[in-house]
């Protein structure tokens, strides 16, 4: 507890992030800082084995390797001093491999698994002080999950499935239901509302147990790794209907994966993992852009970055006379979209921030984008 | 050896391998052995010079008819006074007794007509029409065989205890597999109470409450609850860890998490928990009426005393009957747990008010059969076949039992079996120094399994030592041993042979259910018929209990060998011969390794009852004690058989199993 009112300090009471975590990469990114804070994350810790509350208060030990830290103690660290805010209407990505402790971090926000030490508050409460009845009610109404293997009930139906959580608030069976079958349709399984988990695919369980969590219509919805059980064309339908979903209702989302492709393409930010820490956190094109370090670099080296980086960091200054011409392109415009739109008039076109003109991309500095050819200067021409 | 181990399953491959893993398995046997002989050097001559002489030394037994009897006199004479017997146990005597006669009483005023009715609408609701059709057959077998009566009798005693047992083994399971204290208390329990010998538990119960239907009720739940107990808690314990924590992550509380998530979750093995708790209630139900319970057992029982084959068979074939519609039905009910819907059944039989349907139907059938005559089957529609059973025994005695050409008679192999095996390994156990025999079984369970299970096995044995009941007890382990001996020959020979052809396998499993289902006391009426009585039918009826399960468990453990390893032995073109020797045989250890240990806890409860045709040794002082009032001798008899029973199993018990049952 002691650690708790000691982060209390340097937790900022205010909406936006700063640096007041020490960590730079958890800085919150242009834009966003004015957006409600739902969950917040201070140097939380999740450590299993013996005396493991000791741990991250030690300072001789807290900073081992995962490794020594299992030899020296016995223990072993899923999660370590982790911080971050999720803002509202946001898809927050945590991306790891496996056993860099993010599935561990999700289960820490609604205290499935409990956190050693740290701070925890969602919408400002104190979540790792809730009672039992108060951390009950968190879960069954404001944040809700849906899982790798689906969790479904096998003896239910998918209509059952799908109104559990209401059953278990305490709703009555007939606006159950009803709720229900409204949640079966929107998730684009209409007609199967008899059917049992066990006879349908792997994407339409995943789909049930999407509908399950949105049925309580929570505040929040977490996914732990929730496509990777999935065949790689389903995934991507899932995908998309995450995407759409998230259009349509805004709803903030935390989102678990190993696979970056999906971050990427799901996330508005992402929080790289490795060995239960953040190494990087930022928005996808800043983390395929300026790799923080040599772990992140390596993981982002097969992503296609036309895909993902914006004309922003590709554009040069404008010389004279080329700020009139050419087809106009957004700063928030993708290379690849770049790519077409200069291969079709054949010559430079303008970045255009309303009707100011940030910068030219011209064939060259697509090229470099693409061929990872970095120039001096290339971020800060928009600064 | 096995080049073609793929490192998909390491344990058992690494076993198997001819690599240093094996060599340091060995030499941690030859470790252990090295230990005891020198242990055995240090002790034997000592041993020898304070207590010379092979059989257990007088000196240290202690003699427990003086105690025993004194208790059970004391009982005798306070049952009627003291408070623990009018407060306690005189009223749960009395419920019992109400309870059945109350059922037995329905049963009869449902009438031949209603019962068999309504069985059957019961079994075609929940089992499908063929089970229904089953149980119409069986009921009415039961009712032309002149069995109806006993059949009702006996069935109102399964239904209580059935009941009482599924009660008491849920409520221990839900205990267990909510409390992880409970379970690793309750566990080695019932691991135990599930290889002992049904005999066993009929003496304590007598002991308290005297010969009748009580002391049966009640021998019959703790028999039974068990399985119930054990599947409960492993049923509850096994829920898939995902589905419970995306309950939990829904917010609900620990009471909706067991009602909605992990009762339903455990569905399967709290019917299969039923099945097996109905399957042994019928076994014991039927063995109890050596102590006071009526019905089809009773008449078993009576006709085995006078050797009538006839009669015996003609109450056998209800109970086999009855265990047939039983078994199928509840394993029927669990199977189709799996399946989408409800899909069995009749349409007028399915929804919610199926049950009011099946309960009119029955109702108005049962009037109807009174209306019609009497409740009771009608004394017209019967078939004697006790005399035309009892006639072909005769001529099976004159023409089969001995000096058939050639072959020779059953009676004759019998002789021979009893003089040349069974014999002489009675002589050469009774002859084995009483300390050679504790190293022996420190030896075997040492290697097999822990320093633990070893140690359980040598007190064990010890006990029945200092119980004075050496003689007969190694008299009972010569039987087992040759009966084991015999079952393990057969088993693996027709398992491995239902292994490699698939025809055969399809052939045996319809035999092999039967067999499995029929309860143990049934076995022991065509051993009678074939090999008169003695001590070579015991054995028989013993070998031919056991054999379902160890062809059985023979046969899925070379089926489950890894198909990756039989292909790429195939693939460097081993022989069949090979094939078997080399790769399914030494794959398969664990599952032959079971097979032995099922082999030896099935054989020595059919040896023990063979006491009651002429096995002679414990089984028969549980007899004599039982049919003489002296429960000293039958309840020492009864203590030295659990003795015998935890020593067999531990000496057989690979160390594997645990992780194996607990999956």
């Amino acid at each position: 507890m002691a650690n708790l009112t000691a982060d209390a300090s340097d937790v900022p009471k205010s909406r936006t992030e700063q640096g007041s975590s020490g960590r730079p990469d958890a800085a919150d990114p242009a834009g966003q800082g004015d957006r409600d804070v739902v969950f917040s994350v201070r140097h939380l810790w999740k450590v299993f084995g013996p005396g493991a509350d000791r741990i991250p208060d030690d300072t001789s030990v807290a900073g081992l390797s995962a490794q020594e830290l299992r030899e020296r103690t016995g223990c072993t660290a899923a999660v370590r001093d982790v911080s971050f805010d999720v803002h509202k209407g946001e898809v927050f990505v945590v991306m790891g491999l496996s056993g860099s402790g993010k599935s561990t971090l999700v289960r820490c926000l609604t205290r499935l698994i409990e956190p050693t030490s740290g701070g925890l508050e969602m919408d400002g409460e104190d979540v790792r002080a809730m009672d039992r009845g108060t951390l009950r009610e968190l879960r069954r109404r404001r944040a809700s999950m849906v899982f790798q293997h689906f969790g479904l009930l096998p003896h239910r139906t998918v209509l059952d499935n799908v109104g559990y959580g209401l059953e278990i608030q305490g709703m009555g069976r007939a606006e159950r239901r009803e709720r229900a079958t409204e949640m079966v349709a929107k998730v684009g399984l209409a007609g199967l509302e008899r059917r049992r988990p066990g006879q349908l695919s792997g994407g339409q369980q995943q789909r049930v147990g999407l509908a399950r969590a949105l049925a309580v219509d929570p505040e929040v919805l977490l996914f732990d790794e929730p496509f990777s059980a999935l065949d790689p064309l389903i995934r991507r339908d899932m995908q998309e209907e995450v995407v759409r979903l998230h259009r349509e209702e805004g709803r903030t989302m935390v989102f678990i994966t190993h696979d970056l492709a999906e971050a990427l393409r799901v996330g508005d930010r992402i929080a790289l993992m490795r060995d239960g820490k953040i190494v990087q956190l930022g928005t996808p094109e800043e983390i395929v852009g300026s790799p923080a370090d040599d772990y992140v670099r390596d993981f982002v080296r097969d992503v296609p970055r036309e895909q993902v980086l914006t004309v922003r960091r590709a554009m040069r200054p404008a010389t004279d006379g080329e700020a009139g011409e050419g087809p106009a392109l957004s700063p928030d415009t993708l290379i690849c979209d770049a790519i077409e739109a200069v291969a079709r008039s054949g010559g430079a076109a303008r970045v255009m921030d309303g009707a100011r003109c940030l910068g030219i991309v011209d064939h060259a500095c697509l090229l470099n984008v693409v061929a990872r050819i970095d120039r001096p200067h290339r971020g800060e021409v928009a600064a | 050896m096995s080049t073609a181990a793929p490192p998909t399953t390491p344990g058992p491959l690494t076993a198997a391998d001819g690599g240093p893993l094996r060599t340091a398995l060995r030499h941690r046997g030859l470790g252990k052995l090295l230990l005891l002989a020198v242990a055995a050097a240090v002790l034997v001559p000592l041993v020898r010079a304070t207590w010379p002489g092979a059989t257990w030394p007088t000196g240290l037994t202690v003699d427990l008819s003086g105690p025993l009897g004194r208790t059970s006199d004391w009982i005798i004479d306070n049952r009627d006074s003291h408070p623990l017997f009018v407060y306690v146990l005189g009223h749960l005597s009395n419920a019992v007794v109400l309870s059945v006669r109350a059922v037995y009483l329905l049963l009869l005023a449902l009438g031949w007509t209603g019962v068999t009715a309504g069985v059957t609408l019961l079994a075609w609701r929940v089992a499908g029409l063929r089970i229904a059709a089953t149980a119409l057959v069986s009921f009415a077998v039961s009712g032309l065989l002149g069995m109806w009566v006993p059949t009702m009798q006996t069935l109102a005693l399964m239904v209580v205890a059935v009941l009482a047992s599924v009660v008491v083994g849920a409520l221990l399971g839900l205990a267990a597999g909510l409390s992880d204290r409970v379970f690793r208390l309750l566990r080695p329990v019932l691991d135990t109470m599930q290889v002992l010998p049904a005999f066993a538990y009929l003496l304590p119960v007598v002991l308290v409450f005297g010969i009748g239907v009580p002391a049966a009720l009640l021998a019959t739940v703790v028999y039974a609850a068990p399985p119930m107990a054990r599947l409960t808690a492993l049923g509850l314990r096994g829920a898939d860890p995902g589905v419970l924590e995306a309950v939990s992550s829904l917010g609900a509380t620990g009471r909706q998490r067991l009602l909605t998530a992990r009762l339903p979750l455990a569905r399967k093995e709290l019917l299969l928990g039923v099945n097996q708790t109905i399957m042994m209630a019928l076994s014991m139900v039927v063995i109890a009426s050596m102590i006071g319970a009526a019905g089809l057992g009773d008449r078993v029982y009576q006709a085995l005393a006078s050797v009538d084959v006839g009669a015996a068979l003609a109450a056998a074939i209800p109970i086999v009957l009855l265990a047939i519609v039983m078994d199928r039905t509840t394993a029927a009910a669990g199977a189709r747990l799996g399946s989408p819907a409800d899909t069995t059944g009749p349409k007028a039989l399915r929804g919610p008010l199926a049950w009011a349907g099946i309960a009119v139907l029955t109702a108005v059938l049962a009037v109807a059969g009174r209306l019609a005559g009497s409740p009771v089957w009608p004394a017209g529609w019967t078939v004697a076949i006790a005399r035309p059973v009892n006639d072909v025994k005769e001529w099976m005695v004159d023409h089969l039992y001995s000096g058939v050409p050639v072959v020779g008679g059953t009676a004759d192999w019998a002789a021979h079996f009893t003089d040349w095996v069974l014999n002489p390994l009675r002589d050469g156990l009774t002859a084995l120094p009483w300390y050679g025999a504790l190293l022996i079984v420190a030896a075997l369970a040492w290697l097999i399994g822990t320093w633990r299970t070893a140690l359980t096995a040598v007190l064990a044995m010890a006990a029945i030592g200092v119980l004075g009941v050496w003689k007969p007890a190694m008299n009972t382990l010569s039987q087992v041993l040759a009966a084991l001996a015999v079952t393990l020959v057969i088993g693996f020979a027709v398992g491995i042979a239902a292994a490699g052809s698939r025809r055969l396998e399809a052939v045996l499993r319809p035999v092999l259910d039967v067999m499995q289902t029929m309860p143990q006391f049934v076995y022991l009426i065509p051993v009678v018929a074939l090999f008169a009585v003695g001590r070579a039918p015991a054995a028989a009826a013993a070998v031919v209990y056991a054999l379902p399960a160890v062809i059985r468990i023979t046969t899925q453990g070379l089926r489950q060998v890894d198909p990756g390893a039989v292909e790429s032995a195939r693939s460097l073109g081993a022989t069949r011969r090979q094939l078997l020797r080399q790769v399914q045989l030494p794959l398969a250890r664990p599952a032959l390794l079971l097979a032995v240990n099922q082999g030896v806890v099935l054989v020595l409860a059919v040896v023990i009852i063979g006491g009651l045709v002429g096995g002679g040794a414990l089984g028969y002082d549980v007899v004599t004690g039982l049919a003489t009032g002296d429960l000293a001798l039958g309840l020492v008899a009864g203590v030295a058989i659990v003795c015998l029973g935890l020593m067999l199993d531990r000496v057989t018990q690979p160390t594997a199993r645990r992780t194996a049952k607990g999956a």
